[in-house]
């Protein structure tokens, strides 16, 4: 008796599990081009509001997924559609998105260089003056010099 | 008469370049992000939201229709949006677990999957209420014949373990690979692949029993 039940516990288990959207190539695309957007210098606000989209295309899939019955089709379709439409709307927003991102990134990149290369302007201007005052003060000080007898 | 001397000029100049190569590297250093190290965390809690009462009364015992509050999270520290998916995937005592050295999944089967977009630093949480809906018990052995997850009910076939002790539910995280565009277990860092995975045991022994 005990190795009957035994024998049944050890067996594998089957479980009919969920099925996986048929969305998983698109996805991936769609986060090629966000991985694009952050590499480009994307904020995360930016990419916050798309990512939000992509969960809301996940959940509607998810949802189309358990419809199953034949009266249910024109509803499965609808929300079939309105995935697409997200995707779609996400990846020309990633699109824009990368663009404006990467010339903002080039934009700060440029401001900060010049940056550093003013504050060397700036240094060197420090430098002359001081060095000015230096020997302006050592010329003063040897004027001032008084020669006694020891 | 000129306004500096030539040697003087010649000073300031290589100030001049000095400083920039100094100002230049240190901007180079502050806009660099640094490498940091990827990784993921995933965790489960209890009712109350933290790493206890994980069971209804502090009983690992479950009865049918009792249901069970967890809270499932992810935290994504990989520096990029990362697709990931969370498997649950129910066992008894003698399949194997995920291998962390091989970096290798459970061989138990998935009841249900959580998939998911979450940005770097975001961390997402989900509660996981479930339940066990019908059991039997045959010759000492209880099967679990269904599970409510989330008011989702999931059939199981073959899901049994001698007198109802040792089951557990496994939690796997897996990540969306965009090189082969699959999903693969764990994750791949420095070149070493990663894996996060966790387990929750529980006893059925109050099975009806079979034809009852």
């Amino acid at each position: 008796m005990l190795m009957v039940a035994g024998l049944i516990a050890t067996q594998p288990l089957a479980v009919r599990s969920q099925t996986v959207g048929s969305l998983e190539p698109r996805l991936g695309q769609t986060l090629v081009t966000l991985h694009q957007a952050e590499s480009a210098g994307a904020t995360p606000s930016e990419i916050e509001a798309l990512v939000a989209l992509l969960n809301k295309a996940l959940e509607l899939d998810n949802e189309a997924l358990k419809l199953n019955a034949p009266d249910q089709a024109q509803r499965r379709i609808g929300l079939l559609a309105q995935v697409e439409q997200i995707l779609t709307t996400v990846e020309n927003r990633t699109t824009e998105l990368i663009a404006v991102a990467s010339q903002r990134s080039f934009n700060d990149r440029v401001l900060t260089y010049v940056g550093g290369a003013i504050a060397a302007v700036l240094g060197t201007i420090s430098y002359a003056f001081t060095v000015s005052f230096y020997r302006k003060y050592r010329i003063k000080r040897t004027f001032q010099m008084r020669v006694t007898r020891k | 008469m000129s306004f500096m001397s030539s040697q003087n000029r010649r000073t300031l100049i290589a100030v001049f370049i000095t400083l920039l190569v100094v100002c230049e590297m240190v901007v180079y250093v502050a806009t660099t992000p640094r490498p940091r190290e990827q990784f993921f965390q995933l965790y489960v809690l209890g009712a109350k939201h933290m790493a206890a009462d994980y069971y209804p009364n502090n009983d690992t015992d479950i009865r049918i229709g009792e249901p069970v509050t967890w809270y499932l999270g992810v935290t994504d520290n990989m520096g990029s949006v990362q697709l990931i998916s969370i498997r649950v995937k129910i066992a008894n005592q003698t399949i194997k677990p995920p291998d962390d050295m091989q970096a290798l999944e459970s061989p138990a089967p998935v009841v249900t999957e959580y998939m998911r977009f979450i940005q770097d630093n975001e961390t997402w949480e989900t509660p996981l209420v479930w339940s066990i809906s019908d059991a039997v018990s045959v010759a000492g052995s209880t099967r679990i014949l269904t599970l409510l997850i989330n008011n989702e009910t999931y059939q199981l076939q073959d899901c049994s373990a001698i007198n109802g002790h040792n089951f557990r539910l496994i939690f796997e995280l897996w990540t969306y690979q965009t090189h082969n565009d699959t999903f693969q277990f764990g994750w791949v860092t420095n070149s070493e692949h990663r894996v996060a995975w966790l387990q929750v045991w529980f006893n059925m022994t109050s099975a009806r029993p079979a034809g009852g």
